[in-house]
């Protein structure tokens, strides 16, 4: 039997070759969880960011949608102002045929411009005058005429001139083309 | 041959087999799952990124359009937004005219989005050439303006007493379209 005369030492479970061990797995492991942890970071960023670009193509939605309307609603005013400025020139220019229409020989007293007609009152020297010179081209741009003669105190006519369009659509502003179709 | 394997060999072993067990399984199990996850929502930001920008691009594109309707319509825009006055209106176009009196009918109607006075107007001239002028300058107005039917002219001595009626139109109050 052989004795030893070193004291015995105490026999440890951490082994220089366990801590190194240890130490490997123990860097590994926390690599790992760092990972997994920036991966879950970055997973609430995304679902975050996520969320913020929701909201802002939401507002970007709303904003466009309003402007749409706002684009839509101009659109609309402009056309009925352009309709109404046209509508003013068509007026001017019927107007102003109107009155080129009537000769020099006959003179108006009153002449009433309606939606589908137009009612001339004056005075003209003899029927023929007015039948020649006012009421053709008259005739030619209404459906619908009719002329009652007055005799006036110094031998003249007076007279009333009743014009109608059949048509509800077409109105007084076709004196004007009338006017340009006479000129060519 | 007999191997022989000391106990602290054996811990060590089984620790190490234990680690590498933990190691693999949470690879497996957890990390590259998430990756995996990770990899999908950054494809879906970006995805979502490059929709927001065309959005965006849209948004500044229809803004751009908008805001040059609104400069080439000033005018009408504005005019679509002031109310009818009078007195105003008199003042401003009294020139045309020998004389020029408006009265306002408290009726108003409703056209889609805009309300609609409806004035009369009595007026003088002494020639059928003011009138055209007024026609002109009507157009360019503070308001939207449209003479209606009927239109009368009577002759008065040397000047000519003109009756129309005149249409204004305005934006709706209740109308949220207000720019």
């Amino acid at each position: 039997m052989k004795f030893s005369y070193i004291k015995p030492r105490k026999k440890s479970v951490f082994t220089p070759e366990f801590k190194l061990l240890f130490t490997f797995f123990s860097i590994t492991i926390f690599m790992l969880v760092s990972t997994y942890l920036f991966l879950l970071f970055k997973d609430y960023r995304f679902d975050a960011d996520k969320k913020e670009i929701m909201q802002n193509r939401s507002d970007l939605n709303i904003s466009i949608n309003q402007m749409k309307e706002q684009i839509q609603f101009i659109d609309i005013q402009t056309l009925l102002s352009e309709k109404i400025y046209t509508q003013n020139s068509v007026l001017k220019e019927s107007i102003t045929n109107l009155f080129d229409l009537v000769p020099d020989r006959i003179t108006l007293s009153k002449a009433s411009l309606l939606e589908n007609g137009l009612i001339l009152y004056g005075i003209t020297p003899n029927k023929d005058v007015y039948n020649f010179m006012l009421q053709a081209p008259l005739r030619s741009i209404f459906h619908k005429t009719y002329s009652s003669f007055y005799p006036a105190e110094n031998g003249w006519f007076r007279f009333v001139s009743t014009n109608y369009i059949q048509d509800e659509s077409l109105n007084l502003n076709e004196v004007n083309e009338e006017e340009i179709e006479d000129e060519d | 041959m007999k191997i022989s394997i000391s106990r602290q060999n054996i811990y060590l072993l089984i620790v190490s087999i234990f680690l590498l067990i933990f190691v693999l399984l949470f690879s497996f199990l957890v990390l590259i799952p998430e990756g995996k996850e990770y990899r999908e929502k950054r494809a879906t930001l970006i995805k979502e990124q490059r929709s927001l920008r065309e959005y965006q691009n849209f948004h500044d594109e229809t803004l751009e359009f908008l805001k040059e309707l609104q400069s080439e319509n000033r005018a009408i825009i504005t005019a679509f937004d002031k109310s009818f006055n009078s007195v105003k209106f008199e003042k401003q176009y009294k020139s045309y005219f020998s004389s020029l009196s408006v009265s306002k009918i408290p009726q108003i109607t409703k056209e889609d989005e805009f309300s609609v006075y409806e004035v009369n107007t009595t007026s003088q001239i002494s020639s059928p050439k003011s009138f055209y002028e007024f026609l002109d300058a009507i157009n360019k107005s503070d308001w939207i303006v449209g003479v209606n039917f009927p239109i009368e002219f009577i002759r008065e001595g040397e000047l000519i007493k003109s009756s129309f009626s005149i249409k204004v139109y305005s934006n709706a109050k209740d109308s949220n379209k207000s720019l």
